[in-house]
């Protein structure tokens, strides 16, 4: 049962229900069965390890607030950080370090023997691990008391409609809001439909539309450059409608039980620097590594050297966490090295903007950054989507071949799609450029919206589910459901 | 609340008004109704001397009515050889006791095992038949086919044929994009299959299916159609027994094999084919009286 089906929108329908008529007193039991049932339907062979963790984080967070001394509350939070990075480890790491340590003992003719083990990645691991770590850091730090009921605790552990894919919440956050009585509210529910419609426009109508599109030359075997342009440029388009979509179902989703999760994403792919699209894309994810990993490792230093070694580790860690693979090693060390060199260089760059007068021209000059810094995030994709370090590399040369931006290639290269599939693309892609158009102009597309007339209103609403019903593709899992 | 339930009604009623004929125009659309003949002969069927098997070169190759013989094609578009067997399995009880089974090979025999569209399969097939079968997923086909994507834009693309690339129309560059286009699709669809050991699957199919009709008295032809020289030179003899021959040749089978592939009665003249690999009424008609005269010599009518 994943989000884009039949049947989760039924077994949404009846929990929403089953929400509101029963007592307050008794929907953690409602959620927490709700969630560990959509969980066993993705991912059955796995809840024990989800109830596992549970408990596991659930004990050490009391015993870390148990303990007398700071120095004791360390020692609990850190073995109980070792425990669940173990697990995060052996199911999604063991496969990687061994194939490494393999292929590093038959470049020096060492005696290695460990084979290839067969390990399925538990479903949502990196995510729930995630936010256990924040919790014991929190707890550590005094930010968070250990929660004592256990059945919220476990329902933060596994909130269903953010567990496959965040947002990652905190649990001072998200904690709270389970203990308070949800009243039925009209604003609630409307926002929340909207917003679960909007999620499923954005993954059926571009994300799995361009997923095969993008599949079809990264999994070629000799793609031209023109082709490897415009797919990793069609697939930053697919990634962001993909994972924004899931986080627009979880966040309409939590919304219609009267929680408020975290927002994301805003509009990433306007970004002016890397900094600020780091701001804009996962930004819980991002909000997590600045507080569990860039800031603990930036206590106490002052150089600019060891800051920026500490942003690289951290985006060293960002890649490891997104896949076990050398090539997400590679994304996020590129990553890290634009953040640093985007900061090392910024007082020359605004000198040149000077010199050539180009912040005269306020617009022209923030485009060129938006566009600067979208081709940037688009060439650290080729090694996010490619299979492998030497595809990669392969690819990201293609990518920076000055013939592969040939505008006839590039358009040749459209003749990927149909045309017709182009055409149907294309209408789609102009309605969310539009959504997000309107969204720059107002706080909320949805609030202006809601000042229109009503035909205009029902008109968009009509549009939406019809588009949705009849061009919607799917079939495709969420990519960053992967992780 | 009641104003929400009401905006919703009136919402769904109206996307329902709009949704009602997109779901006629897909269910009236060729694309969709591509298994029509067998729903037609399952109501009301009769016995046949003659059943072909396989995918879209067999579903447009053969024609047998002048000949005066009573067929049914059970071939349809991509079939996989394990869809061949199970429709043989479900409509042979028809076939005439010295009735003749025609086995059509093509590069994609050994390489196509994932059924893309099993939904045409629901009314011409036991249900148990279908693998994975899907209560939900079977009735959103039987009665709500327009909330498919691909069946509306395979009707809109079967209404409006022309609306392509100029370089994807069927004849473009005399046909040769469209061989090369094929030519990649099956090499990418072969690199999967071997990788995933599909080819041996199918090759031990075709074996169970040969072995079927054996038991079963069946008479058995493997054939291979007709194709137009621009394909014929994407698949040449080193290609052909790296996706075909080699495999068929393993089985060491004692059932006659006729190969029409290289034909030059039909290599050279477009007028037979709808494309390069496809043979369209007047090459259909030819080509079918052809393999009846020769099923004749070998002595099957």
């Amino acid at each position: 049962m994943t989000f884009i089906s039949i049947e989760f929108l039924i077994f949404f329908t009846v929990i929403v229900f089953a929400y509101y008529l029963i007592p307050h007193r008794w929907r953690w039991v409602l959620l927490l069965a709700a969630s560990y049932s959509f969980y066993a339907s993705l991912s059955s062979y796995f809840v024990l390890l989800l109830l596992l963790s549970t408990a596991f984080s659930y004990s050490t967070g009391i015993m870390i607030e148990k303990q007398e001394t700071k120095e004791q509350k360390k020692k609990v939070m850190l073995a109980g950080i070792c425990v669940l990075l173990f697990f995060l480890g052996w199911f999604k790491y063991f496969n990687f370090v061994n194939d490494s340590i393999r292929a590093i003992s038959a470049y020096m003719d060492w005696n290695y023997a460990i084979p290839y083990q067969e390990i399925v990645l538990p479903l949502a691991i990196s995510f729930y691990t995630f936010q256990a770590v924040s919790y014991l850091v929190d707890i550590y730090r005094g930010k968070q008391k250990a929660e004592r009921h256990y059945g919220y605790f476990s329902i933060y552990f596994a909130f269903f409609p953010q567990l496959v894919a965040g947002p990652i919440e905190r649990a001072k956050k998200l904690l709270p809001q389970f203990k308070v009585e949800q009243t039925l509210k009209y604003e609630n529910l409307s926002y929340g439909m909207k917003r679960i419609a909007w999620g499923f426009f954005k993954k059926t109508l571009i994300a799995d539309r361009l997923a095969p599109i993008v599949a079809s030359v990264y999994d070629s075997p000799d793609p031209t450059g023109s082709q490897i342009v415009l797919a990793t440029v069609l697939f930053s388009i697919q990634l962001y409608a993909d994972f924004s979509a899931l986080s627009d179902i979880a966040i309409g989703c939590a919304r219609m039980l009267g929680i408020k999760l975290t927002e994301n994403f805003k509009q990433p792919h306007l970004a002016v620097s890397i900094a600020d699209f780091w701001s804009r894309w996962h930004i819980t994810l991002s909000a997590w590594l600045r507080d569990y990993i860039f800031v603990p490792l930036c206590k106490g230093r002052k150089k600019r050297s060891e800051i920026y070694l500490v942003i690289i580790i951290t985006f060293l860690i960002s890649g490891i966490w997104h896949g076990a693979a050398w090539s997400f090693v590679l994304w996020g060390l590129i990553h890290g090295f634009y953040r640093v060199f985007g900061d090392h260089t910024k007082h020359v760059r605004g000198k040149m903007a000077t010199f050539t007068q180009l912040d005269r021209s306020p617009t022209l000059h923030k485009w060129m950054k938006i566009a600067t810094t979208f081709l940037l995030v688009c060439f650290s994709r080729v090694f996010f989507r490619s299979d492998s370090v030497t595809a990669a590399f392969e690819n990201a040369q293609l990518f920076l071949t000055p013939s592969s931006w040939r505008p006839s290639g590039i358009i040749e290269a459209f003749e990927l799609f149909s045309l017709l599939d182009l055409v149907i693309f294309t209408f789609f892609f102009v309605i969310v450029q539009l959504f997000h158009y309107i969204e720059r102009k107002n706080a909320s597309t949805w609030n202006w919206l809601s000042q229109r007339p009503a035909f205009a209103r029902y008109a968009v609403y009509v549009l939406l589910i019809v588009s949705i019903l009849v061009f919607g593709a799917s079939g495709q899992g969420f990519v960053y459901g992967g992780f | 609340m009641g104003r929400l339930f009401i905006k919703l009604i009136i919402i769904m009623t109206m996307a329902l008004l709009l949704f009602i004929p997109v779901n006629s125009f897909v269910k009236q659309s060729r694309s969709y109704n591509i298994n029509d003949d067998i729903l037609t002969f399952k109501k009301n069927p009769y016995p046949v001397d003659i059943i072909n098997l396989g995918a879209s070169h067999s579903m447009y190759g053969y024609y047998f009515k002048p000949t005066g013989l009573s067929h049914l094609d059970l071939a349809l578009p991509a079939q996989t050889i394990q869809y061949d067997f199970k429709l043989l399995k479900e409509y042979d009880q028809y076939l005439k006791p010295d009735g003749v089974v025609i086995v059509s090979i093509s590069q994609m025999t050994f390489v196509n095992v994932e059924t893309e569209d099993a939904g045409r399969y629901y009314e011409i097939l036991d249900r148990t038949q279908i693998e994975p079968f899907n209560l939900l997923d079977y009735y959103r086909y039987l009665h709500l086919p327009g909330t498919n994507s691909e069946s509306f834009t395979s009707a809109l693309s079967s209404k409006w044929k022309n609306f392509k690339w100029t370089s994807h129309q069927s004849w473009a560059n005399d046909g040769k994009n469209y061989a090369e286009r094929k030519s990649e699709y099956v090499e990418e669809q072969y690199r999967k299959a071997t990788e995933k050991n599909y080819v041996e699957q199918n090759v031990r199919q075709l074996k169970e299916i040969l072995d079927y009709c054996k038991e079963k008295g069946y008479q058995v032809i493997l054939t291979m159609e007709p194709v137009h020289q621009t394909y014929q030179e994407h698949f040449d003899e080193d290609v052909m027994n790296r996706l075909v021959f080699q495999y068929l040749n393993s089985l060491e089978l004692d059932v006659p094999f006729l190969n029409y592939m290289n034909d030059q009665r039909f290599a050279d003249n477009k007028d037979y084919f709808l494309d390069s690999d496809h043979l369209n009424s007047a090459g259909r008609k030819k080509y079918s009286w052809i393999v009846y005269e020769e099923l004749k010599k070998l002595g099957y009518f």
